[in-house]
């Protein structure tokens, strides 16, 4: 599998198709958040961010490599492990994209809540962070694994169901991403963080469930 | 999951058992009924028509896609290589060999190493540190097939893999599968042209509508032929001592085309002209080393 994700994740940096969903984030987060602005909004806001770019990070990755090639490697490897590499090498992208910009949130924000007045305290406020990440990154993922091949074949609507889907996963009530966003927003008003670990186990649930579904109709649709 | 992936060595019974498959859940079925056993040391040949089906089977074999219905067992390590490479890859051919030689299993160097001595034994070192996408389509190709064997693989597919290679590359590839049907390891191949490997296959099969069927055609004589294009005066009657398997015929001019197995050539020149009456001779014609090699035209 350590193969399999290093040449993915090779394939991607090489091919420069990160660059559009990189630069999607960047003006988000740049537009959303400025700098001395109250952190947990902030996050909120660069976490939710976040969910549309692991979508698009997935649907990249899920079809980067040209059929021929993409055969050659599910011989080698079995369609199933070649797939779940390319989604692994999508999350871990957005993953680490979500770190650098929660990060870059923290440092430049207010440490404090909405009305500037209550103190933000540093620890659970950079464990909720990290968590917005992982949740969002992981929805994200789903999202964009259940918008391509090989669970959705047709490509005219990839698009539009991406980002449909990606919108409806930050507001509807019962979505992890949701959940930690709503969790980070409010949070804000008196400044006290919320640490939530549901949503993180749900989050993981949707993205290994349709992880999953992808791997075991990767050599069905082959 | 209907198909069992074993990653054992060794010489595992490998079979499909009633495999169909179809594309989508009410596709029609592109094969049918398939039983094959692929025993170790095994070289399969697969014939069809266009479109018959032979890749479908092949990708079913090399694992990459699975069976609609029935099972596939004991499918060992195996390799691919498909009849078009795509040279839409950001990747030098030694990164991305190296890449592939990781995902075969083997480490970073001694994939690089292979893939190094692959490349130079199919004549393409100098193109090692060239971009997939400036290289011509026979030596993306050999990347391909390099690929493949670097891994050395239990089971190596090769779907019409000849095509786009040079001569001495296809002679290579030829060596290459004896070489691994000889340690245990199994070839099934798809080749247009019916002489490849002719000599060393074990089983012939053919698709035909959605089954698979034996193929007992036999081969075409694989022997490369000599055209002697001689003249007599009218009437002179063809020599009567012309070597085994010359194939005579004498036009309205009396022009006679003589078609000789090449290591005969030399005895049916001699017999034409200490024939008597004799023969002139008036043109030897070397035949193409394989006719449906349109690619070397173009190299």
């Amino acid at each position: 599998m350590t193969a399999l994700v290093r040449y993915q994740s090779a394939l991607l940096l090489r091919s420069q198709r990160w660059l559009p969903p990189v630069l999607l984030y960047a003006v988000l987060v740049a537009v959303g958040a400025r700098a001395g602005d109250p952190v947990l909004d902030s996050l909120g806001y660069a976490s939710a961010a976040l969910l549309p770019v692991a979508a698009w990070l997935a649907r990249i990755c899920a079809t980067q490599e040209p059929p021929a090639a993409r055969q050659v490697t599910a011989a080698a490897a079995g369609p199933a492990r070649a797939q779940l590499a390319a989604l692994l090498t999508a999350s871990g992208g957005a993953v680490a994209l979500g770190v650098a910009g929660n990060a870059l949130v923290v440092a430049m924000s207010d440490w404090r809540n909405t009305s500037h007045q209550v103190r933000v305290d540093p620890l659970p406020m950079v464990v909720a962070a990290l968590l917005a990440v992982l949740v969002c990154a992981s929805v994200g993922t789903a999202v964009g694994t259940l918008c391509t091949w090989p669970l959705l074949r047709s490509p005219g609507w990839s698009v539009t169901l991406t980002a449909l889907l990606a919108l409806l996963a930050v507001v509807t009530v019962g979505s992890p991403a949701r959940a930690v966003v709503w969790g980070l927003v409010s949070g804000s008003r008196t400044g006290a963080v919320p640490v939530l670990v549901l949503p993180l186990v749900g989050a993981l649930g949707v993205a290994a469930a349709a992880a999953g579904a992808a791997c075991v109709l990767s050599s069905r649709r082959a | 999951m209907t198909e069992v992936r074993t990653r054992r060595t060794g010489p595992a019974r490998m079979r499909l058992t009633g495999v169909g498959r179809r594309y989508g859940p009410v596709g029609p079925w592109v094969l049918r009924g398939v039983d094959l056993e692929v025993p170790a040391g095994a070289l399969l040949r697969i014939s069809g028509a266009n479109g018959s089906g032979k890749s479908t089977l092949l990708r079913l074999l090399a694992g990459i896609g699975a069976p609609s219905e029935g099972r596939i067992t004991g499918r060992p390590r195996t390799a691919y290589v498909p009849e078009r490479f795509p040279s839409a890859l950001p990747f030098t051919a030694i990164g991305y060999l190296t890449h592939l030689g990781r995902v075969h299993g083997l480490p970073g160097p001694v994939a690089a190493d292979r893939a190094t001595a692959w490349l130079a034994r199919f004549g393409a070192e100098e193109h090692a540190g060239t971009q997939l996408r400036e290289l011509s389509k026979g030596t993306s190709q050999k990347v391909a097939v390099s690929q493949a064997l670097l891994a050395e693989p239990e089971l190596l597919v090769l779907d019409e893999a000849w095509t786009g290679l040079d001569a001495e590359a296809r002679a290579e590839l030829d060596l290459a599968v004896g070489e691994l049907t000889s340690t245990g390891a199994r070839v099934v191949y798809v080749d247009h042209d019916p002489r490849r490997l002719a000599g060393t296959v074990d089983a012939a099969h053919r698709v035909e509508g959605t089954a698979l069927v034996p193929d007992t055609t036999r081969p075409p004589e694989p022997a490369p032929q000599v055209t002697v294009l001689a003249r007599a005066r009218a009437g002179t009657p063809l020599p009567a001592a012309l070597p085994e398997g010359t194939h005579a015929e004498v036009d309205a001019a009396g022009t006679a085309r003589f078609t000789v197995a090449a290591a005969h050539s030399d005895t049916l020149l001699r017999t034409l002209l200490h024939a008597d009456p004799p023969w002139h001779v008036r043109a030897v014609r070397e035949p193409v080393a394989d006719a449906n090699t349109p690619e070397d035209m173009r190299r």
